[in-house]
């Protein structure tokens, strides 16, 4: 019976433990930004969800693609189209990828660290690896994490030859993302 | 008859003018204004996800224009909590359950949610963006997520 007592706290501690040590969020912002000699062109996205796992460095995003919103309808109505994004074949852009100088980073005490990360990125049903770095803010308990970068669409084969969308917007789009983890 | 033709091409060329302005200022689809698609329970949606997503996806999510279904679903208040742009965020999720809906709000609707807390059953409309899925390596827990809601008056 002790045992018994003894494994069901261990197993009890062991769930607790893990529990502690993921970081999440499901309202993380996240912007795309294309600038061409006709317009400029600023989408913004705050329902990314993400998991942050301090021990081990795994770091997981996922963007749903149609919660992308754009000034204009129309440019909203040519993103999610099948010539564009095809947002119903492919409604979720998934990042994974682990910090590789997890050493560095002290998520318990108070301060601003750069993590480098490599991973891979699937956008459009199409899987690239990337490496970027993320900056991660520990203050007070609360830990926030932002990073920019640049994709190139024909990576992701997105490509538009014809219409309004080939000259309104970027070969080449920045992306910024911030992102507020809870444990 | 030189005159008639002036004039033919002018109106062609204010008919364009007057399209192209229709399309760049065109307003975004008022989500509260379109008739639901159907009504349904939080569970029975991220079941409908979970059991078989490619026939969710085509059931729910728009392939044209990204203007999905508009849906009202009911469901236990789980959570209240706020995004970054201020909007509330409201999870329906029964207690069963490990994935629920997640439904936000805005400018206009925010003020609804002050009169709901958790454990209430009620019913929201709004636009889904996209499905429930839980990805078990990475303990990654994705609600469906619905977009431009209203409290259903009851």
């Amino acid at each position: 019976m002790k045992k018994l007592f003894l494994s069901a706290a261990l197993i009890l501690l062991s769930i607790t433990s893990n529990s502690q040590n993921k970081l999440a969020t499901t309202s993380g912002h996240i912007k795309f930004f294309s600038t061409t000699p006709v317009e400029d062109i600023e989408a913004n996205n705050y329902k990314i969800t993400s998991n942050l796992i301090p021990a081990t460095g795994v770091i997981v995003f996922s963007v749903p693609m149609q919660s992308f919103e754009f000034p204009k309808a129309k440019m909203q109505k040519h993103y999610n189209s099948k010539n564009f994004l095809n947002t119903k074949k492919f409604p979720k852009a998934k990042f994974k990828g682990t910090i590789t100088n997890l050493s560095e980073i002290d998520f318990r005490n108070d301060g601003t660290y750069t993590a480098n990360v490599i991973g891979t990125l699937t956008l459009h049903g199409v899987t690239n690896n990337i490496s970027e770095t993320l900056k991660l803010i520990v203050k007070e308990g609360t830990i926030s994490g932002m990073t920019e970068f640049n994709i190139t669409l024909a990576d992701y084969g997105v490509v538009f030859e014809k219409g309004k969308p080939s000259t309104n917007i970027g070969k080449n789009v920045k992306i910024t993302a911030h992102l507020n983890y809870k444990q | 008859m030189k005159s008639k033709i002036i004039k033919l091409i002018g109106a062609i060329i204010l008919m364009g003018i007057g399209y192209a302005t229709y399309i760049w200022f065109m307003p975004h689809r008022n989500v509260q204004a379109v008739t639901a698609f159907e009504t349904i329970s939080a569970t029975d949606l991220v079941h409908a996800f979970v059991t078989n997503k490619e026939k969710a996806n085509a059931t729910y999510l728009d392939s044209d224009e990204g203007e999905s279904k508009v849906l009202i679903v009911t469901g236990e208040v789980a959570k209240i909590s706020k995004d970054q742009l201020g909007q509330h965020v409201v999870l329906l999720k029964n207690k069963t359950d490990k994935m629920g809906v997640s439904c936000s709000f805005t400018t206009e609707t925010n003020d609804q949610v002050s009169n709901i807390k958790i454990g209430d059953t009620i019913s929201i409309k709004g636009v889904i963006r996209s499905g429930a899925e839980y990805d078990a390596d990475l303990d990654l827990i994705e609600n469906v997520i619905v977009e431009k809601s209203a409290m259903l008056k009851k």
